[in-house]
């Protein structure tokens, strides 16, 4: 229980508070005293991974390759979707986990290069965007 | 009785020139290409009115190849020791527009001289790199001062943080300096860090590339891993340092400054049962898993973009500074290579040195399988993760999320690497290999007198994996503390880092381990 006094417009009143909760640090704002950028604070990641291009891949612009050997469980769109960067555009099954492949750029699936239940190599071209 | 007025003259002239660096004309250019100076970069990362020059009126010591007629305010070097959030540190800024930032005897000594009184005083150093290179008038003495600041930054390695911001040329043997510093902060616009640019690659190997791909930040964060974070200008670079600073001891002596809560909360957040999907071939975005541990979401993230299937960072948790290290199922499977593994090792011991409790989230089905990770050694270099784990003596806490298989549990700090407590998700599968694998093995003769071998196969995993699929077998050997709801992680990881904040580990004396470089 806490006492406090508040003044409004110069009368002032006694009331007594009850904490009923400790509120929790994560609702609260940070104490932090300079702003600063999202790019050094993260905010919760909402938007999907992209998995990063693996180094040798020999593949040219508008190939979506796959980051990691592995099998192919599904290519998620079909030639003449339209695709946005960020949409997922197939799944790679590796390790016993999905891991999903997204678009880097928007284009359009030009050509689909590899098909559910194959085996692919890191770097191998899974389709291509135009 | 009063001081000589000329005397006073001359001080405030002399402080002018030096204020004034390469003059007012190659600052206008620099303003217009929108970059700042060395003073103003100092200014910005220190309080206003804190700083405390140190070599003002220093000119360099070259008497050859007319440079005896020539004058360099400071030595083309700014240092000194000023305020960050309340706390001193101290900084050299190199003055590009002095010489093109050269490093010359004078200029070297400095930074030395600098570099010693902060190891001695025990504070942080931090080092704005935009030089040109050595300055070729002084011959060997530029190349024995870059030697000595190198020797001084193995010196301070490990007694104090080293910062290095790299916002100019850094090119050659100066990208070494920075590169023996704990972190290094890049700008996106105007620096270079390599050893062989372009052109000398060009002449002595007929090998075409381009700035871009070998020295720009975004090389150096997303392939060569020199580089921990990228700034999009320099004013979001010293945003990046205090950030970083701000969790971080002054010295190995120190406790980092953790703002621990007066009263820790066990509110469970949902949220974190919603984040497991029911499939355990679905990955788990790890990143939004910490985003609910840390306090306010508020997450630095070191070397974001250089082997993504690891994560490790600064927080707070509670008010307790921590390091996180934590497997990103979403990217590669979680599993461990090369890149990952140098990644969290080098993380894991900057904390060990600076008393910052380490928090290791597990969800990793192995070490990724390939030729190139064979060849490439990750052997040596997975080894590396275990011996930073097992040779630190700071409170270690480990949450097994899901898949916890075969070495790759052991390299992400299990019990059995010294964690001081385990916690498991009932999601969590602790086991030397993932089922399929297993029963190949097991059931070998079994599987193979079959009548249907595949069929065998799976009913004899559907079997291990009931059994083993869960923490009930690792907790029945006692070899975790807890099964706990994930929703609860939080705050029992709180009071986990609160109860063994006092801890104390004392190891045989030796100079020092023989990590697998």
């Amino acid at each position: 229980m806490k006492q406090l006094r508040i003044t409004v417009d110069g009368k002032s009143y006694d009331v007594s508070v009850e904490v009923l909760e400790e509120s929790n640090p994560a609702d609260t704002a940070p104490a932090a005293p300079a702003p600063v950028r999202s790019a050094v604070v993260r905010a919760p990641v909402a938007a999907p991974i992209a998995a990063p291009k693996p180094a040798a891949s020999a593949a040219g612009p508008g190939t979506v390759v796959s980051p990691l050997a592995g099998k192919v469980v599904s290519i998620d769109v079909a030639v003449g979707d339209a695709v946005n960067a960020g949409d997922r555009v197939a799944t790679i099954e590796a390790m016993k986990m999905n891991t999903f492949i997204y678009a880097e750029s928007d284009g359009t699936v030009a050509e689909v290069t590899a098909e559910p239940g194959q085996m692919v190599d890191e770097g191998a071209a899974l389709l291509k965007l135009s | 009785m009063s001081i000589d007025p000329a005397l006073l003259e001359r001080l405030e002239n002399a402080r002018n020139t030096a204020e004034a660096g390469g003059g007012e004309a190659r600052i206008a250019k620099r303003h217009e290409k929108g970059l700042l100076t060395a003073r103003e970069r100092l200014a910005r990362l220190f309080e206003p009115g804190t700083f405390m020059e140190f070599g003002k009126h220093a000119q360099h010591a070259c008497h050859q190849f007319g440079m005896e007629k020539k004058s360099m305010p400071g030595d083309g070097v700014v240092t000194g020791v000023g305020y960050i959030d309340g706390r001193p540190v101290a900084a050299f800024s190199q003055d590009f527009t002095v010489g093109g930032g050269a490093l010359g005897r004078i200029h070297a000594k400095k930074i030395c001289d600098l570099m010693e009184y902060a190891g001695q005083a025990g504070m942080p150093v931090f080092g704005i790199n935009d030089s040109g290179g050595a300055r070729i008038q002084e011959g060997e003495e530029s190349l024995s001062g870059y030697g000595q600041v190198f020797f001084k930054n193995v010196l301070l390695s490990g007694v104090v943080p080293q910062i290095s911001l790299i916002a100019g040329p850094c090119a050659g043997g100066a990208a070494y300096s920075p590169a023996l510093t704990d972190f290094l902060i890049m700008t996106r616009s105007n620096a270079q860090m390599f050893i062989c640019g372009p052109e000398v690659i060009k002449a002595s190997t007929g090998q075409v590339t381009t700035m871009e791909e070998i020295g720009s930040a975004d090389a150096h964060a997303a392939i060569s891993g020199n580089v921990h974070f990228v700034a999009e200008d320099e004013d979001h670079a010293i945003e990046i340092a205090h950030k970083l600073l701000s969790f971080l001891p002054s010295n190995n002596v120190s406790d980092p400054p953790h703002k621990p809560m007066e009263n820790l909360v066990f509110n469970p957040d949902p949220v974190m049962n919603e984040l497991v999907p029911a499939d355990p071939r679905e990955p788990i975005d790890v990143k939004r898993v910490i985003a609910q541990l840390v306090d306010h979401g508020d997450f630095l993230e070191v070397q974001e973009h250089f082997a993504p299937n690891i994560v490790v960072g600064l927080c707070r948790i509670q008010g307790l500074v921590t390091g996180i290290v934590a497997n990103q199922p979403a990217i590669k499977a979680g599993t461990l290579d090369i890149d990952a593994s140098d990644k969290a090792a080098r993380f894991i011991r900057f904390c060990n040195i600076f008393n910052i409790p380490l928090l290791t989230l597990v969800d990793v089905p192995g070490f990724l399988p390939g030729v190139a990770q064979e060849r490439g050694g990750i052997i040596r270099h997975g080894a590396k993760m275990l011996f930073a784990y097992a040779a630190s003596t700071v409170p270690k806490i480990t949450v097994i999320m899901r898949k916890a298989y075969g070495g790759a549990y052991l390299a992400m700090c299990s019990a059995d690497m010294g964690a001081d407590m385990v916690f498991a998700w009932p999601t969590a599968e602790i086991a030397v290999m993932g089922a399929d694998g297993a029963v190949k093995i097991l059931y070998k003769r079994e599987i193979a007198a079959a009548e249907d071998p595949a069929q065998a196969s799976a009913e004899y995993a559907k079997e291990y994996r009931d059994k083993f699929a869960s923490p009930y077998q690792a907790a029945a050997k006692a070899m975790i503390t807890d099964v706990i709801e994930p929703s609860q992680t939080r705050g029992i990881v709180s009071m986990a880092l609160r109860n063994t904040l006092s801890k104390r580990e004392t190891r045989p004396p030796k100079k020092h381990g023989n990590i697998p470089l």
